[in-house]
């Protein structure tokens, strides 16, 4: 397993400065989102949010390559630009009740598992259950299905995952961290399905 | 580095908001904020409802900054940065009513300390599966010693500025493993078990209090994005230590009960052995001996135990016909304790007062107790100075 082989970028590895906020009040063409990552340690959560960080080359943003707090800003057709607050959460069996202090709040869950693997696609389930519980009720749940250029180890297929994601009101994409496939696309379709605050 | 990288320009920027609030034009201003301090001491504790006026004061006075002559043509930053130094002058007044200002979060403050008291002193890095890579004592060292410095500041900003320095510290650890060891990157899965060990091994003071304290009184608006994620770190990192059992951690149950009940006693033999030199290293320090105290409390204030109560003296409630044989031995153990323990503090009384009327002399011939200070700290610090002779 493993993200790319591409070495983080040097000037990076430090936290952001203090960030100026302009008195918080939402501005409907600039968003700020939280997106909280869930899913199975070893499935490649944070290796997706690497590739969309940095396959973006964005020379303003600050990205602390690493890290576990991730941001990254996309502009959409209609002028508006959306940034993603990324915060990844710990996939290790013994830190899930730790979990909703990472989703409180957050407006994009999105759940991982690995094609290759059914017992991530099961961890998958339970999370979305939880998020269904005790998540925000107006959250914007994405599932990926990752490592999808392994196909020779699929395990899950594809329709399991659509069926799934259909049933429970997500939207659903298969992508490769690897190679970067559906990578921007998963975040953009996310961005296209925030619920808008009213434009003043 | 010995400060948080930012900790020298946000000073200048507090003395450049306690100028302008000398300005005669901020008269009004300063009014306000002293009539909100002032209204604190008409309402006993109460930390949601405290917190929240709190920050409604904050979002009207940030109307008020922002509509106001001083700050006329002011930029985002100056509003910022005054907003900031209100904060502080606010926290700082209302620090002791404010934090850890129930007896349940002083409580609790005690119950994580000794829990990580008893930690320490199996817990190894593989028990949390940290990799080898990871495994950096200069580098934990100093991300211990961030968390350490938590209490030496009173403002919100300035107590979570620790917590992003400690986690600055182990993500440039991350960063340098994943460039000279070639370790594959795995965002929290690597950091948050990193954090829980630095965590255990710094035992920061009052964690839950500070936590609490930076949760409800950081103006609202910064505790956002990068600090909030970090600082929900470690409410997790206190969260799992609070809740770690066997199964927490990659440890036969067994060995790990044994652990803990080995380190138990260890505790205690210790306290019994150390107090009469008020060496206890593991004794949690008494939260009303900590309100004013910013510097080095844990090396000046180290307190003997006869301060906890009850907990060391598991006889308290015990009838006759309970005792067995087998209780002798710690009973006459205790009772050494406490009396070693009395006839120190008769000394240290004793001698205290001599040095006070010696070199003080108040009131010729004044008698035993008009040297004791008014609140109890005092006596504590007194004898703590005694005993370093």
């Amino acid at each position: 397993m493993g993200c790319s082989s591409s070495l983080p970028d040097r000037t990076s590895g430090r936290l952001a400065g203090p960030n100026i906020e302009n008195g918080g009040a939402p501005d409907p063409k600039n968003l700020r989102v939280k997106l909280v990552l869930l899913g199975d340690s070893g499935v490649g959560k944070s290796c997706i949010v690497l590739r969309f960080v940095r396959g973006q080359f964005d020379p303003t943003s600050k990205v602390t390559v690493g890290a576990s707090f991730l941001s990254q800003t996309i502009a959409l057709q209609d002028s508006t630009t959306v940034k993603f607050e990324i915060w990844d959460t710990a996939g290790q069996e013994r830190y899930a009740a730790l979990a909703p202090l990472y989703y409180r709040g957050a407006a994009v869950a999105v759940v991982v598992y690995d094609i290759t693997s059914p017992d991530s696609f099961t961890k998958a389930q339970y999370w979305v259950k939880e998020l269904q519980k005790h998540g925000s009720p107006d959250i914007v749940m994405a599932l990926v299905g990752n490592k999808a250029d392994l196909q020779e180890k699929r395990e899950v297929p594809v329709q399991d995952g659509i069926d799934y994601a259909e049933k429970n009101g997500m939207f659903f994409i298969e992508t490769s961290a690897k190679t970067a496939d559906n990578i921007n696309q998963l975040f953009e379709e996310i961005a296209k399905r925030l619920p808008r605050p009213p434009s003043s | 580095m010995e400060a948080p990288a930012a900790a020298a320009s946000p000073s200048v920027t507090f003395y450049d908001f306690l100028d302008r609030m000398r300005n005669p034009a901020s008269l009004d201003l300063v009014r306000s904020i002293k009539s909100f301090i002032v209204s604190f001491s008409f309402y006993t504790a109460n930390p949601e409802n405290d917190g929240k006026r709190v920050q409604e004061f904050f979002l009207t006075m940030e109307a008020a900054i922002r509509e106001h002559s001083l700050w006329a043509g002011a930029t985002d930053e100056e509003i910022d940065s005054a907003l900031e130094g209100l904060e502080k002058y606010v926290m700082t007044k209302l620090f002791s009513r404010t934090f850890a200002s129930v007896p349940e979060d002083s409580k609790i403050d005690r119950e994580i300390s000794e829990k990580i008291g008893l930690l320490q002193t199996f817990l190894k890095p593989e028990h949390l599966d940290i990799p080898a890579v990871l495994r950096n004592e200069a580098s934990w060292l100093l991300a211990e010693k961030e968390l350490q410095k938590i209490n030496s500041f009173k403002a919100p900003r300035e107590k979570l500025l620790c917590i992003m320095s400690c986690c600055r510290v182990i993500n440039n650890l991350l960063l340098n493993a994943s460039m000279s060891e070639n370790h594959v990157l795995a965002g929290l899965d690597d950091f948050l078990p990193v954090l829980i060990y630095v965590t255990i091994k710094a035992n920061p003071p009052q964690l839950h209090s500070n936590l609490k304290f930076i949760q409800l009184y950081r103006r609202q608006a910064k505790l956002v994005s990068e600090a909030a994620y970090y600082f929900t770190n470690l409410v997790s990192a206190k969260t799992f230590v609070v809740d770690l059992s066997a199964k927490s951690l990659s440890m036969d149950e067994m060995k790990f009960e044994e652990s803990m009940q080995a380190a138990r006693l260890t505790n205690k033999a210790t306290q019994i052995e150390a107090s009469p030199t008020l060496q206890g290293q593991t004794i949690p320090i008494p939260p009303t001996a900590m309100h004013d105290k910013n510097k080095d409390i844990s090396a000046d204030m180290q307190m003997p135990s006869i301060a906890i109560g009850g907990s060391n003296y598991p006889y308290m409630d015990t009838q006759a016909g309970e005792l067995t044989v087998g209780d002798v031995e710690r009973l006459l153990g205790l009772y050494k304790d406490v009396v070693t323990k009395y006839r120190n503090l008769c000394t240290a009384v004793r001698q205290n007062h001599i040095s006070v009327s010696k070199t003080e002399q108040p009131v010729p011939h004044s008698e035993g107790t008009s040297f004791l200070p008014k609140q109890p700290e005092g006596i504590n610090t007194k004898i703590d100075i005694q005993r370093e002779d």
